[in-house]
């Protein structure tokens, strides 16, 4: 199943993201993530949704479906070579700070604090297959919590 | 001014007559001021449902008259809003637009599952064009026009004002001012786009040019954009022939020449069979429903598509468009009217066809009807339908129900007056038809009504009669009784061996109950007293009940199985019932 993500501008009411995860839900997809902030112009929220669909007539349909809400604006689909799609996540670890330094150079992460000797909280930022690739390097098994914040993008 | 006064004002700005509802503890405000207003005529519903059905009846009705209004419903919370709930989701299945107006709790009590208390806008999202709950009085009227415009727009859509009680009774700051001449929504997400654009327009005239075998369909948007009388000189100019869909019928007179018909499922063999041979698919103001295409993947293999609508996310929804013209239809009729780079070609083989289709089964209807008797010398529905026809000259308005009946209705009665047909199609909503009935008949109280239930579909909102004998509304009412739950049993027939299940239905004395509300009733079960039945309701002042009794195994055909193709369309009836468990419900 091909990840998709659908970016929409909409105006910022309450019940805007009710109706679009309820359009999602109606068309039957499992919303893989949903992030919302706020637009450049006043008033306006920023949405971006990823969800798997191999079929690119499905997909046009929810664009087009969601288009039609009063309160949506503008959506499109972004596709992958033309877009950057980031997320940040928030991880928790168990383990040495040595062997933390020798991921330095090649992942982007932040320290944001040492608990302890061998706790410490960071931030890593960048694609979904790069965090991914982080996690699976630095072992489960170090892994005492984790949050992510899910996909937001912008075309290039 | 307070929140009542100013939703009142809004809709008498708005040119509303007419309030169908049911009042209760959260609504009681705004009918206190109604009441001292006097400026609305208040129709109680016996039944939320009700209202909502008669609200829509006004809207479609009045359409196509000089003085269009939108239907406006007016509930309490809680359970008056809930039973609005079906007749929402239809109007928005069928694209008509309404308002319903519901009482909320107080915003203080909002979410503490008050008395009375439900989620009315978190219930109706998913059924509705759009959802309103208005927290200051100063937004009530702002609200009100902004739903009016929204409901009426582009394709129509019922429209839902959630108000809480104490913004009903806020007063509105002293320095609060509106001017609805002035208002215009600001609605940055809302487009709908009626003029066509024209490169579209050019490749669809190519299309139809070097056509062959082309076919026009007549959807639910030649009614809503009143484009029946333009449909008429398009065809008759490019001789193209027009099969209608559920909602496209009475657009064009039913026995136009060049008219196949309905198609889809219980469709006509000759429309059905020209969507399989054509060549050029020209849609006009229709979404391709399953009832209408049956099998996807083998529906119009042949055919390039062009798709008129005005509602963009039904382009390319269900079938893939060669040209798609996102437009009001009349514009888009209008505009290919006038170019002179459109053709007329006799396609004298195509018609050849049509017409060889026409023969199909023109035979074994013209014998039923003429006949029309089935089993134990009970009445075919079709028969008396098409007496009716005849009798009123297919001039009259005609709301059928849910069920066989309705599609005896769709192709037995000769439409000639323009949108003249209303019935539920997307959502199928058995008991539409004595509410929506009631509807038409105030927004066009010259004409003649007939509501047209089968015996199930009756009883589901059979309480209306009370609106009727109150308001002595001249609907004349038909039920045509075979025991059954006549479609399903249809179903049952062909496709579950005969096994009649949760179908045999014993009725009350139809003719007891519409004493009990002061309705004349005539019950017929003879032939030759069908026609003299339908003259006495004529002359009768006022409501009339008639009641026929049909017999339960008159099936309709064609029909297309559901999921089938067309190849798959039956034409006679396959075998006759293997058992029949209920001998008790065809004594009823």
């Amino acid at each position: 199943m091909k990840r998709r993500a659908i970016l929409a501008f909409t105006l910022d009411h309450p019940g805007v993201l009710n109706k679009i995860s309820m359009l999602i839900r109606k068309k039957m997809y499992n919303v893989d993530t949903l992030t919302v902030c706020r637009a450049r112009i006043p008033g306006v929220s920023r949405m971006t949704i990823t969800l798997r669909e191999s079929d690119q007539a499905r997909v046009d349909q929810v664009v087009r479906q969601l288009e039609k809400f009063t309160e949506v604006i503008s959506v499109k689909e972004l596709d992958t070579d033309h877009s950057y799609w980031r997320e940040v996540a928030i991880i928790k670890l168990e383990i040495d700070a040595s062997v933390l330094e020798t991921f330095q150079g090649r992942y982007n992460f932040e320290i944001l604090e040492q608990k302890s000797d061998d706790i410490h909280i960071l931030q890593v930022a960048g694609s979904t297959r790069r965090i991914d690739a982080f996690l699976d390097e630095v072992g489960q098994e170090h892994i005492v919590e984790i949050a992510r914040t899910g996909v937001t993008a912008m075309e290039k | 001014m307070n929140g009542k006064q100013l939703l009142l004002k809004a809709l008498k700005e708005r040119k509303v007559r007419f309030l169908f509802g049911y009042t209760g503890g959260a609504i009681m405000p705004v009918f206190d001021e109604m009441e001292r207003m006097g400026a609305f005529e208040f129709v109680m519903a016996r039944h939320e449902q009700g209202a909502a059905f008669m609200a829509q009846g006004l809207s479609r009705a009045s359409l196509s008259t000089p003085t269009p209004q939108i239907g406006v419903c007016l509930t309490t919370s809680g359970p008056g809003a809930m039973n609005l709930v079906t007749g929402v989701a239809d109007a928005h299945m069928d694209s008509v637009p309404m308002l319903a107006i519901t009482g909320q709790v107080a915003t203080g009590v909002i979410a503490t599952d008050a008395f009375q208390e439900s989620d009315v806008v978190g219930v109706m999202m998913p059924i509705c064009k759009q959802t309103y709950m208005p927290l200051a009085a100063e937004d009530v009227e702002k609200t009100v026009h902004e739903a009016c415009y929204v409901a009426t727009t582009g394709r129509g859509g019922p429209v839902i004002i959630d108000l809480p009680k104490d913004i009903q009774n806020q007063q509105a700051g002293e320095d609060y001012r509106f001017d609805a001449k002035k208002f215009r929504p600001h609605l940055p997400g809302y487009f709908y786009t009626p003029t066509p654009e024209r490169e579209p327009i050019r490749q669809a005239i190519e299309l139809i040019n070097k056509s062959e075998r082309p076919l026009i369909f007549c959807g639910h948007g030649v009614i809503n954009s009143n484009a029946g009388d333009l449909l008429q000189r398009f065809i008759e100019k490019t001789n193209i022939p027009v099969a209608s869909t559920f909602h496209g019928l009475s657009a064009i007179p039913a026995d136009h020449p060049q008219h196949l018909g309905m198609m889809g499922m219980h469709g006509t063999v000759e429309a059905n069979r020209a969507i399989m041979e054509a060549d050029l698919l020209i849609a006009l103001g229709m979404r391709f429903d399953d009832r209408v295409t049956g099998k996807l993947d083998e529906y119009a293999r042949n055919a390039a598509v062009i798709h008129v609508e005005i509602d963009a996310s039904e382009i390319d929804k269900n079938v893939r468009t060669t040209v798609a013209i996102n437009a009001d239809v009349y514009r888009t009729l209008h505009v290919l009217l006038g170019d002179p780079m459109l053709t007329c070609i006799p396609r004298r083989r195509w018609w050849d066809k049509l017409n060889s289709f026409r023969e199909v089964m023109k035979e074994d209807l013209r014998e039923e009807i003429e006949v029309g008797i089935g089993n134990d010398n009970k009445l075919l529905m079709k028969g008396i339908i098409h007496r009716l026809s005849e009798v009123t000259r297919g001039r009259d308005l005609i709301i059928p129900d849910v069920g066989q009946h309705q599609m005896m209705c769709a192709r037995f009665y000769n439409y000639q007056t323009n949108n003249s047909w209303f019935g539920s199609g997307g959502a199928g909503t058995m008991g539409c038809s004595l509410p929506m009935a009631i509807g038409v008949k105030l927004a066009r109280p010259k004409e003649r009504v007939w509501s047209i239930s089968g015996d199930g579909g009756f009883q589901m909102n059979f309480q209306e009669l009370g609106t009727i004998m109150e308001k002595q509304i001249d609907v004349k009412i038909i039920i045509l009784n075979n025991g059954y739950l006549g479609m399903v049993r249809q179903w049952q027939t062909f496709f579950f061996d005969g096994c009649f299940a949760g179908t045999p239905m014993q009725s009350p004395d139809f003719g007891l109950i519409s004493q009990a509300y002061g309705i004349p009733y005539r019950k017929v079960e003879l032939l030759e007293d069908v026609v003299p039945a339908l003259e006495e309701a004529i002359a009768c002042k006022g409501a009339m009940v008639l009641e026929f009794i049909c017999d339960p195994a008159e099936v309709i055909l064609p029909m297309i199985p559901a999921g089938g193709g067309f190849g798959d369309m039956i034409i006679r009836h396959p075998h006759a019932p293997k058992k029949d468990q209920s001998k008790q419900g065809e004594a009823a």
